[in-house]
């Protein structure tokens, strides 16, 4: 007792000693620390409660008002909200299933081929990616234009198809492709390098104990580039229901009722695409607000889903 | 106990001590704060006897660049009226091919940011928006007081009445429009259609002899007799806009209560609206169902300016739009094309078209109110209204206009003018969007399939409620 006693340091030296300890680590982590805050946090905080005022082209930032629950009442009100929930939940699982399979048999297939004419296959899945936006965008929207025009239409004409407009006639398909194609490029970005990270040794002890291509994928090759589909998978889904740019300059949420529109479409319709003029910020916040919620809760289920921590965990044998 | 010694320096001399690192990294931190930013020269700045003044215009269609042009003009006539005290310099833009929304949005964060411009040229129902925040100022007094100047006294009335909103004024009108039903003369002609009966055409439609059966059977005759390819009867607007109202108000259909200024629908004229659009592309087959959502560039007008499509509807502007843009000589537009109002629901009814005065007005943001003010007076001339009218194909907004030798000379502006006699406009109303947005999906809806009109009354009607409250009237 009397030992601890002579050691402990008063309060201000203790303050002193833990900031000389951690000092240079708060300021190297603190540029990370404000980004975080300012560009993460703050938005979440300030959506949340800008969801409960009436903010709007016709309040200006000067006349708004707390409402309460209004705008969240509002929108349940809505007899599209559950068509639209619906519209995105397909449109995430659909589109996620696509970017992660067709990513990791893009990385097989190009691994599995000579490495130069692999990698000149892998930079054309990256073209999607690297074109911007809105000319992608308006590429697909040209190739899917209403008969006689779009590229689409001569494609599938020696198969007996019909002459069509896409965009109306099969919408979904559209935004699937549209966002497939970019989404699959960072799959097999991500799972391509996670493959060639993967010892030669274990593929050629495989190959030595007769295992076929297929079993060596299954066996060896699936089972250690777990961690990178997970990443991949919880990465897209966020990116997935946060994105509305394809399908704005595309459908633009069409045809008709909520035909394509997902939460993040609706969302941007409301807050920052009035056709004449009256911006519903507050209400489009609102709607943002539900998103961040279901992103988050979704989140969670796939972690818990794919064990993360266990994939975070400690080594149990540590290797030097 | 142990001594703490210094680093040897001499050993790892690329090191950096913490207490240095910590007090370069703060003297750097200190400096930067300290730092002004560049001196410059404030935003349109009063300097000595000058006033610049600024302003935004927006066509989207390109001929209508004297929207900006004429401010530029009437800062010369101000600037002689103010004999250097001060002297006014104008620095005003003009989109061309743009989005409303964009350019509405623009304005919307500039307002916030307290950077607008001084004068901003916008629809007149996009006032409405923004009278609750004072982004633009009212202009009952500026009328008042300057009511010489320009032609400002001479502004045909009813285009005031849409510059208001709670009994004031925010606009000054700057242009107006009638959106004709337009028709090819020579495939009525194909059909064997007299030329006395093509070019009386405008005129019985006038006076409800020949109302929306007779325009329906005609499409559907073109389609049969192979004059025009399925679905090519008629043309409707492909994206939002005022145009879709004139079916809704061609059935009798209200917008906007006059005593309290909320918004109106009509069920029975909603049902009619959605019908006729319902009934055009999936029974009769006339319009087709790719028009929801067509590239108006790149589809709608090349293909009437193709002269594949029998009626189709459009801004009275397009008439030189598709001079400009889609190079049509006009002597080809004369010989092939005509126009008409929106036929009557039925015979002996009366026909309509929808106006959508466009508006200068004063932001709050103005330097000099009075001088952003007259600047707008002074672009109000019979002589500037009138050179923007013949250049874009917009309507008069001057009494004094039909006297003036430009306007005098436009044949299409002087055979279109009696169109405002039958126009309609659309709501101004802070929440307009909303209800335009609920009943263009509900539209898109019935002509794609997804609900009978009837239904779709019904649950347009429910969405409105839903989303407009106390707002709306339903009748």
């Amino acid at each position: 007792m009397a030992r601890t006693e002579a050691i402990a340091l008063p309060r201000e030296r203790q303050g002193a000693a833990w900031w000389r300890t951690n000092a240079t680590a708060l300021l190297f982590m603190g540029p990370a620390m404000v980004l975080v805050l300012v560009f993460f946090l703050a938005p979440v905080v300030i959506t949340f409660v800008m969801s409960f005022t009436d903010l709007a082209t016709s309040t200006g930032l000067s006349n708004w008002q707390w409402i309460g629950s209004a705008n969240y009442e509002r929108m349940f009100r809505s007899q599209f909200w559950f068509t639209i929930l619906g519209n995105t939940l397909v449109y995430v699982a659909i589109v996620l299933a696509f970017n992660v399979v067709v990513g990791l048999g893009v990385a097989l297939l190009s691994l599995h081929v000579e490495p130069k004419a692999g990698g000149v296959f892998r930079a054309l899945w990256l073209l999607p990616r690297i074109s911007p936006s809105v000319v992608y965008a308006l590429m697909w929207t040209w190739a899917a234009a209403s008969p006689p025009f779009g590229m689409l239409n001569y494609i599938v004409a020696p198969f007996g198809l019909e002459p069509r407009f896409w965009l109306q006639s099969d919408p979904w398909l559209i935004v699937i492709l549209i966002n497939g194609f970019v989404g699959a490029s960072f799959g097999m970005l991500i799972l391509t390098s996670a493959i060639k990270a993967i010892p030669e040794d274990l593929f050629r002890a495989a190959r030595v104990d007769g295992a076929n291509a297929l079993q060596i994928v299954r066996r060896i090759t699936l089972p250690l580039v777990k961690w990178p589909i997970l990443f991949v998978l919880v990465y897209q889904t966020m990116s997935l229901f946060a994105s509305y740019e394809y399908i704005l300059l595309t459908t633009n949420g069409g045809p008709g009722l909520y035909g394509t529109e997902t939460w993040s479409v609706w969302a941007f319709h409301t807050a920052l695409a009035n056709y004449y003029g009256n911006l519903d910020f507050a209400y489009g916040a609102a709607m943002s607000a539900i998103l961040v919620l279901l992103g988050l809760g979704i989140s969670i289920v796939l972690l818990r889903v794919f064990r993360f921590g266990q994939l975070v965990a400690e080594p149990r044998v540590e290797v030097d | 106990m142990s001594k703490r010694t210094a680093p040897e320096r001499t050993e790892v001399g690329y090191r950096l001590s913490r207490r240095r690192f910590l007090v370069t990294s703060g003297a750097l931190v200190a400096a930067a704060a300290c730092t002004t930013t560049p001196a410059r020269a404030p935003s349109g700045g009063v300097t000595e006897g000058t006033v610049k003044l600024s302003a935004w215009t927006i066509g989207p269609d390109a001929p209508s660049y004297y929207r900006r042009d004429n401010l530029i003009s009437a800062a010369e006539t101000l600037n002689k009226k103010l004999a250097g005290k001060p002297t006014v310099e104008i620095d005003a833009t003009f989109e061309s091919g743009g989005q409303w929304g964009d350019y509405l949005q623009k304005f919307t964060l500039a307002a916030e940011a307290k950077t607008s411009p001084d004068v901003i040229l916008a629809g007149h129902e996009n006032l409405a928006p923004w009278v609750g925040p004072s982004y633009i100022v009212p202009l009952d007094d500026l009328i008042a007081k300057y009511q010489s100047e320009g032609g400002i006294k001479d502004v045909i009335p009813t285009l005031w009445s849409a510059m208001k909103l709670k009994g004031k004024t925010y606009g000054v009108p700057q242009d107006t429009e009638a959106r004709p039903m337009y028709y090819r003369k020579d495939l009525l002609a194909k059909m064997g259609w007299s030329k006395d009966k093509i070019d009386g055409l405008p005129e019985a439609v006038k006076k409800g002899e020949w109302a929306w059966p007779d325009f329906v059977a005609t499409a559907k005759d073109a389609v049969a007799k192979g004059v025009v390819g399925p679905g090519k009867g008629w043309y409707s607007r492909p994206s939002k806009g005022a145009d879709i109202y004139m079916f809704y108000y061609q059935n009798g259909g209200e917008m906007q209560d006059t005593a309290t200024a909320k918004l109106v629908i009509v069920k029975d004229a909603l049902l009619k609206h959605f019908q006729i659009h319902a009934d055009a592309v999936r029974n009769d087959k006339i319009m087709t169902q790719s028009i929801y959502g067509m590239d108006a560039g790149k589809e709608w007008h090349p293909t009437v300016t193709d002269g594949k499509v029998l009626f189709y509807n459009a801004g009275s502007w397009t008439w030189k739009d598709w001079q400009a843009t889609y190079k049509v000589p006009e002597q080809s537009l004369w010989d092939n094309v005509g126009f008409m109002l929106i036929p009557a629901a039925q015979r002996g009814g009366k026909p309509v078209t929808v106006s959508h005065p466009l508006a200068y007005a004063v932001t709050s943001n103005a330097k000099d109110k009075d001088l952003a003010f007259r600047l707008i007076a002074n672009a109000t001339t019979p002589e500037l209204n009138s050179r923007h009218s013949v250049t874009s194909a917009h309507l008069a907004v001057l009494t004094t206009q039909k006297d003036d030798p430009t306007y005098k000379q436009d044949k299409f502006l002087l055979a279109t003018q009696y169109m405002l006699d039958y126009t309609k406009f659309i709501p101004n109303h802070a929440k307009f969007g909303v209800y335009d947005d609920v009943l263009y999906r509900f539209l898109g809806a019935v002509e794609q399939g997804q609900s009978t009109p009837a239904q779709a009354v019904e649950s347009a009607v429910k969405e409105l409620q839903g989303q407009l409250g106390d707002e709306l009237i339903v009748k």
